[in-house]
């Protein structure tokens, strides 16, 4: 068998070339693609296959003083019903029925909510108990699905509700020491990275977590529930009582700035909250450092405390009151329009005698009485950690509408507005010593590792000397305890203090509404509380000595009592 | 049909019966060509199948940790109420407790308790039990590069 030999033809280069042009494309492509594109296409194979997500950090507790939880973090779950899934009204009944049955409210208004939507998924509850949720989650319902969440619980329901504030839909503090402390609080969120299937679902073990969440400190408050309950109660007995529009009462101790009490009225409930009313908002401001009030003749004290300090009277400094004095051409008659006669500096505060404060001031001159009233703290915030603070306002002589007569109504505390707690800082400053301290209701705090980390006192200033502050001391004594009955004295207690009744400035003027006030300390000699009572628009037109001289006393009694402290007059002092 | 041309003794030779039935011989090499190989196929299915189990393994321990959480913090919240102001002044009045109108203070030369403090989340941390050793093939995982 003989074969043709084959002719030799150049058509074979064809096919090649195209093959070899193609393989050169395809090689060209992959170049592209894996080497010159490579970082793009890298990172968007990392975007299809990783995801993240946000690890919360558990939000610290809020504690009194002794460590008993005034705010907790709880967990619970939020309710979410796809609405596709309840397109089935056979579906839909059974699942909000059981839905119902669980969470509480009515199956129908549920189904409505959920009917409302065409699509996804639809929040139909809020917050609701941890171990609600988990049943919930072990039943299966149809179409539900609970995302975790966390809320805040008050054990001791709507105690100090206006220091500790609460915490919005988003979990950060909205008011009080939730909001002012909010970083420290609420921690640091953490940060998971998986990678997840076609479905989105996480693949086992390729979850890593790339920042561990670091929770919220817990915040140690220097409030004791015991005081701010009596606090409290004693502050609504005493508006109801004196037909008052509000009020505030706060327990401090005088020698370190802890506020251990702090009482406003009206104030939010936690059971009664609703944001979406006007009406609550006003309640949500702490009356005790954001309104400003004119002091009224609590301010004596510190005129006083300035003039004995400035040396230009001393207690036994006698002068004569008419009754009135004249300053640049105005009559300033006494609270009373009573005539005192030949006083005391002692006297002058006894009986809270007007022309006696101007007499004091007289002789300081405006220039220094200003420099004690910045040394004392006033027209300035005093620094604690509470938001809303305001300053207070007084005007000096370099101000345009300056007078004489501004500087004889401050020295009986009109023509000066002040907040309820500088007030109390202030009056702090004049029986401990002469030192100014900065107020703070947060004791420490306890780290997630467990770290205390205490908040240490802080002297802001000397306002007057030991010495002064010592006499001031004594002189108050004597307006508590004049020999004479007087609404203020504790029972068991020796005490010193000072009343105030001041009307509400409005423009041009003052109108017929007062703001009644008593500020005070006890034991007399060495001051474990200093108590500030005020009271707002009193309808029954009662002084500050009639009013909230009688809390003061009963407020010190059981305060005290309560701290141990033996008592240091009565039938108990002479056990 | 092929047929022997001589009888086969009854009952044979010695050597007769040792080359009657032969055995092949044992190709060692390729024993274990196969072994490794099984061994190969084997081990990325034992692999995977752990690394799937340990993954749900600890799906639920998180899980379950969270649930934990949860209930812990349910039940210092609990216990916060039930040490709550109004609980104990319901307990004291459902006692017959009144407060003292007229304080009697006796001094004494003891220091009082200190105060309970609460919740019990400050306590110093219960000491870790030690984990049980891992089985012999789980820990031949611990040479493969998974995530911790």
């Amino acid at each position: 068998m003989a074969f043709e030999a084959a002719q030799r033809t150049g058509r074979v280069w064809l096919p090649a070339a195209g093959f070899g042009l193609f393989g050169l494309l395809v090689l060209g492509r992959l170049v592209q693609l894996q080497v010159l594109e490579h970082p793009q296409f890298a990172a968007k194979a990392a975007s299809e296959m990783v995801a993240s997500d946000t690890l919360y950090a558990r939000r610290g507790a809020i504690l009194d003083r002794n460590g008993h939880p005034l705010a907790l973090t709880v967990d619970t779950w939020d309710v979410y019903v796809s609405a596709r899934a309840w397109r089935d009204e056979t579906v839909a009944v059974d699942a909000s029925e059981t839905l119902a049955a669980a969470i509480g409210g009515d199956a129908f208004a549920i189904r409505q909510q959920v009917r409302d939507h065409e699509s996804g998924d639809i929040l139909v509850a809020r917050d609701v108990p941890f171990d609600v949720g988990r049943e919930l989650e072990k039943q299966g319902v149809p179409g539900v699905s609970l995302l975790p969440n966390i809320d805040r619980a008050h054990p001791e329901g709507d105690l100090a509700a206006s220091i500790i504030g609460f915490i919005g839909a988003d979990n950060n503090g909205l008011a009080g020491i939730e909001a002012a402390l909010d970083s420290v609080l609420g921690g640091t969120p953490g940060r998971a990275i998986f990678e997840r299937d076609s479905a989105g679902r996480p693949i086992p073990l390729g979850r890593y977590v790339a920042r561990q969440p670091v929770p919220g400190a817990d915040v140690v408050l220097t409030v004791d529930r015991t005081l701010q309950e009596l606090a409290e109660r004693e502050l609504r007995k005493a508006i109801e009582e004196h037909k008052a529009s509000g009020g505030t009462l706060i327990i401090m101790d005088p020698n370190t700035g802890e506020i251990l009490a702090l009482a406003s009225e009206p104030s939010f409930r936690y059971s009664t909250l609703d944001l979406s009313r006007d009406d609550q908002l006003q309640l949500l401001r702490n009356r005790a450092i954001t309104d400003l009030y004119e002091p009224g003749s609590v301010m004596k004290v510190i005129t006083a405390a300035a003039a004995l300090d400035a040396g230009v009277v001393t207690p036994n400094t006698t002068y004569v009151d008419t009754g009135v004095a004249v300053v640049a051409g105005v009559p300033i008659r006494n609270w009373d329009y009573n005539v005192y006669g030949q006083q005391t500096m002692t006297g002058v505060l006894q009986h809270s005698i007007n022309t006696g404060a101007i007499f004091m001031v007289e002789r300081l001159g405006a220039e220094r009485f200003h420099q004690y009233l910045d040394a004392f703290g006033f027209g300035r915030r005093t620094g604690i950690e509470l938001q809303g603070e305001t300053p207070g306002i007084f005007r000096r002589p370099s101000d345009p509408d300056w007078s004489p007569v501004d500087l004889a109504t401050q020295s009986f505390g009109q023509a000066i507005s002040v907040t309820p707690l500088q007030m109390a800082v202030a009056f702090a400053a004049a029986i401990n010593g002469g030192k100014l301290l900065e107020p703070h209701v947060v004791k420490g705090y306890v780290l997630p590792d467990g770290t205390w980390r205490p908040v240490a006192p802080k002297v802001i200033d000397q306002a007057i000397s030991p010495q002064t502050s010592n006499t001031l001391r004594e002189m108050l004594g004597a307006v508590v305890n004049p020999g004479w009955y007087h609404p203020a004295n504790p029972r068991f207690y020796t005490a010193g203090g000072k009343s105030g009744t001041a009307n509400v400035p409005v423009v041009n003027g003052y109108n017929d509404r007062q703001i009644a006030s008593f500020v005070g300390f006890a034991p007399l000699e060495n001051p474990r509380i200093l108590v500030m009572v005020k009271l707002d628009d009193n309808a029954d037109l009662q002084t500050g000595t009639q009013a909230a001289g009688p809390v003061f006393a009963r407020v010190v009694d059981e305060a005290l009592r309560y701290l141990g402290v033996p008592p240091d007059k009565g039938p108990e002092a002479d056990r | 049909m092929a047929t022997l041309g001589r009888p086969i003794a009854r009952g044979g030779t010695a050597e007769a019966q040792r080359h009657g039935v032969r055995f092949p011989a044992i190709n060692w090499w390729l024993v274990a060509a196969i072994a490794v190989f099984a061994v190969g196929a084997a081990l990325p299915v034992l692999q995977s199948s752990a690394t799937t189990s340990r993954g749900f393994d600890i799906r639920a321990v998180e899980q379950r940790q969270a649930e934990l959480r949860g209930e812990i913090a349910a039940l210092e919240a609990q216990i916060a109420t039930q040490s709550s102001l109004e609980r104990i002044r319901q307990r004291a009045e459902a006692m017959g407790l009144h407060p003292a109108a007229t304080p009697v203070v006796v001094t004494v030369d003891v220091p009082g308790p200190e105060p309970a403090r609460i919740p019990a989340e400050y306590l110093p941390a219960a000491a870790p039990t030690p984990e049980r050793p891992d089985s012999w093939w789980r820990s031949l995982l611990k040479w493969l590069p998974l995530p911790e």
